[in-house]
């Protein structure tokens, strides 16, 4: 199976298997990794922000308008920022590499 | 024989607002006061969607989306949201790039909002420009060199209404990896513009026979150009321009766009020729400043042999000016002037003459007839002053 790193908040990588077709927050919730995804991945809040580590961040399909609009809204922004609910699994991101953000802000009021 | 009321020839410091946009504009002051931002009732709804009508004529004078306009108090505000808020959010997102590309002849405004991001760490460069007021896309392309976060612009200027090649710079800023601004307040509704290649552009109401206090800022969407705001608040205008719009300014400035669109191009063919008319009729030696094809049809830069203050006094009658009005707290020559290598003495012996949609011919012969005589008598007056 697929693998993933998570580089949680106090800066501690943690590799956890990651199953095809499950997204980032999905693989998130599954392993109790600290990020929220208020609206459980319908493109209504930013809260599942990750940071996506530069060498992975080209390889991941161009995020949809919609995508863009939410993380106008989301709490500090970087240049490889995604929402987790929209990176799916596939075998092309087998090693995949997201950091968490220091916060995040439910844009979804 | 003296006029009514003054001829008015500083089109490019404001113009008067055209009574069409203030017919547009007066139900949105009284019977239909809602707040655009109130959702739950048809009043707040109705505002609301004027606002969004005159969005989108914002937009389809420059070629935009109406969603990538953001609407603000005028080009400064606009002009400050794009070059600090563009370096800001670079700063916060971890961006490398500290250089902001500016050039000596833009407004004040974009000079001092690329000067004061040197206190947060940027790194400003000002450009010159050649003779004939236009930036040199190969001096661009030298300072380019250095990785560059923003280089910005502006279309036409105030003060000699000469166009750069937005195109060819916007391409020049892209191709090195640097966002493009523009403030484009006096180009609009004068010359063509398209956003095309542009990530950013300054627009001003009240440059266009719009109401003053209201402007609009064009961010891109694709792809996304991200600023920090200004202000805190309620997250209206995508979180960029906090506060409750002004929805009777917004719809003014709307259907001065949306004319602006249906008539710029029979304006400008007549202000071009009311332009020829007006230098026609100059009975006395000029120099025009700044190149004279790259030009709006409606801006004359002129250098007299009389100081310009001496003429002033000369013509109560006649509204032109010194330099542009943003600056004229100030009695020094004009930078703009100076930028295109003039020395002190000719600039003060400068005039900006701004034609617009409202100037008659009798407004030009009058213009004429009154700069000729007042260079003749401050000439003749200089000379006697010196003796």
């Amino acid at each position: 199976m697929p693998k993933m790193t998570f580089i949680e908040k106090n800066g501690a990588p943690r590799e956890v298997e990651a199953p095809l077709g499950l997204s980032v927050l999905e693989i998130a919730h599954k392993y109790d990794i600290d990020i929220e995804g208020a609206c459980e991945g319908s493109l209504a809040c930013s809260t599942c922000h990750v940071i996506v580590d530069a060498a992975w961040f080209p390889k991941l399909a161009k995020p949809t308008e919609d995508e863009e609009d939410m993380l106008d809204l989301a709490f500090g922004l970087q240049e490889t920022s995604r929402l987790g609910c929209q990176i799916v699994m596939t075998p092309a991101l087998d090693g995949l590499v997201v950091k968490l953000p220091a916060s995040t802000k439910n844009a979804g009021g | 024989m003296r006029p009514n009321r003054p001829v008015y020839l500083d089109n490019q410091a404001t113009t008067p607002m055209d009574q069409r946009v203030l017919a547009a504009m007066l139900p949105w002051f009284t019977e239909r006061f809602g707040n655009p931002h109130s959702a739950e009732h048809g009043m707040g709804l109705e505002a609301e969607a004027a606002v969004e009508t005159a969005r989108g004529e914002i937009a389809a004078l420059i070629g935009a989306e109406a969603r990538e306009i953001v609407l603000t108090s005028g080009a400064t505000e606009s002009n400050n949201i794009a070059i600090k808020g563009a370096a800001r959010f670079a700063l916060q997102a971890g961006r490398e790039r500290r250089r902001l590309i500016t050039v000596a002849t833009e407004h004040k405004c974009v000079l001092e909002s690329v000067a004061d991001m040197a206190a947060e760490g940027f790194e400003p460069v000002v450009l010159p420009v050649r003779p004939d007021g236009r930036l040199d896309p190969a001096v661009l392309a030298d300072a380019l060199a250095v990785p560059t976060l923003l280089v910005s612009v502006m279309a036409v200027n105030n003060e000699t209404g000469v166009i750069q090649d937005i195109p060819a710079l916007a391409a020049l800023a892209r191709a090195h990896g640097a966002l493009f601004h523009t403030d484009a307040a006096q180009a609009a509704g004068k010359i063509p513009i398209d956003v095309a290649g542009i990530d950013l552009l300054s627009l001003s109401g009240h440059k266009l026979y719009g109401p003053k206090g209201v402007g609009a800022l064009y961010v891109r969407r694709r792809p996304r150009v991200r600023l920090a705001p200004l202000f805190s608040g309620g997250g209206q205008e995508r979180g960029l321009r906090a506060g409750t719009l002004a929805t009777p300014l917004i719809v003014g400035f709307g259907e001065a766009c949306r004319l602006a669109r249906a008539e710029m191009a029979a304006d400008e063919a007549r202000i071009a020729g009311l332009r020829q008319r007006l230098l026609d009729g100059l009975a006395v030696p000029v120099t025009i400043n700044g190149s004279v094809q790259d030009r709006v049809a409606g801006n004359l830069n002129l250098t007299f042999e009389a100081p310009a203050l001496t003429m002033l006094r000369a013509m109560p009658d006649l509204c032109v000016s010194t330099g542009s009005a943003c600056s004229s707290a100030a009695i020094e020559p004009s930078y703009v002037l100076r930028a295109l290598g003039l020395d002190n003495g000719a600039a003060q012996r400068t005039l900006r003459i701004g034609l617009g949609r409202f100037t008659s011919p009798a407004d030009v012969d009058f213009a004429a007839k009154a700069l000729s005589e007042a260079a003749r008598v401050a000439v003749t007056a200089t000379a006697g002053a010196e003796f």
